[in-house]
């Protein structure tokens, strides 16, 4: 079903990237899924690089933060055995925008990711969250998301 | 207060700093059902702070890496005090919550709380591979280089 509005939508997810440390992508404990905070890579390259409110607009924040979440739902597609069907919630996300000192936009930022989630699962979608600024986040990148999901 | 010395722990030679107790009106851990949550914790050794300032200005990434660690001590040391001295309740390392102190350039985060993840490793083995984030903080409580919050799965 969700596969299916994927191709209805016409979104198209990268692949889940692997880690390079002592982490993982993802962890499943009880029902829910802790996905790492993911960054703006798309199929190994790296998207959006800099600070929002300096070299990155808020619609390029946006267009980050949505790669980060789908990031996201690939990894979280990965957890579930490839089956998306099985997620039952997005429960939260976090989000972090990298900006310069005097930007106060982040949940507009954040939305980026956050539509997506609503698109892609509908009610499911709709989710707790954080959407604060950091000085500077890894790789540079401009948005980084974590998020924590129910599945059956 | 629960012991802070486990066998796991003897044989790799670690030391637990003793667990600090929270700065205000929370809790240093909480229990909820399976999970266990424990507050951010800092590079303190036994109620002493031991790395203040920006990585990348005035701490150096690899003084920052054992900032890490010994924040990660100080997570072993709340979930010890949790667990009532028995980490082998530790059915899993979940999540760890990273933020590093830093300035606008810079871009290794992951590479300093890298200090408190492979620390888990080396504790728990591959149940210690966990979910996290890592992220810059322009500034920290006690102005400490390093916070991290974890939660664990517990049997």
């Amino acid at each position: 079903m969700i596969d299916k509005r994927l191709l209805e939508l016409g979104i198209e997810l990268p692949e889940a990237a692997a880690p390079a440390a002592n982490y993982v992508p993802w962890v499943i404990t009880g029902n829910l899924v802790f996905v790492s905070g993911q960054i703006t890579f798309w199929n190994g390259e790296l998207k959006y690089l800099g600070k929002v409110g300096a070299d990155l607009s808020v619609e390029d924040g946006q267009a980050a933060a949505r790669i980060c979440a789908l990031n996201i739902i690939a990894q979280v597609k990965s957890a579930c055995g490839g089956d998306l069907d099985k997620v039952v919630h997005c429960v939260k996300l976090g989000a972090f925008v990298n900006a310069t000192p005097d930007f106060t936009d982040m949940p507009k930022v954040a939305n980026g990711a956050s539509d997506v989630l609503v698109e892609v699962f509908g009610d499911k979608g709709k989710h707790a969250r954080f959407a604060v600024a950091a000085p500077s986040l890894p790789l540079g990148v401009g948005v980084e998301v974590d998020a924590v999901f129910e599945i059956a | 207060m629960a012991s802070t010395t486990h066998p796991r722990l003897e044989t790799l030679g670690i030391v637990l700093p003793d667990p600090m107790p929270p700065a205000a009106n929370y809790v240093p851990w909480t229990i909820a059902g399976s999970l266990l949550h424990v507050a951010g914790q800092g590079p303190v050794e036994n109620g002493a702070i031991k790395c203040t300032g920006r990585v990348g200005a005035e701490v150096s990434v690899k003084t920052a890496i054992a900032a890490a660690r010994l924040t990660g001590l100080n997570l072993l040391s709340q979930v010890m005090d949790a667990l009532d001295g028995d980490l082998d309740r530790v059915a899993r390392v979940v999540k760890l919550g990273g933020f590093v102190q830093c300035g606008p350039d810079f871009t290794d985060h992951p590479k300093v709380i890298n200090g408190a993840s492979d620390l888990m490793v080396e504790v728990f083995g591959e149940v210690g591979r966990h979910a996290r984030f890592a992220a810059g903080a322009p500034a920290l409580p006690f102005a400490t280089s390093v916070e991290i919050d974890g939660i664990f799965e517990i049997y």
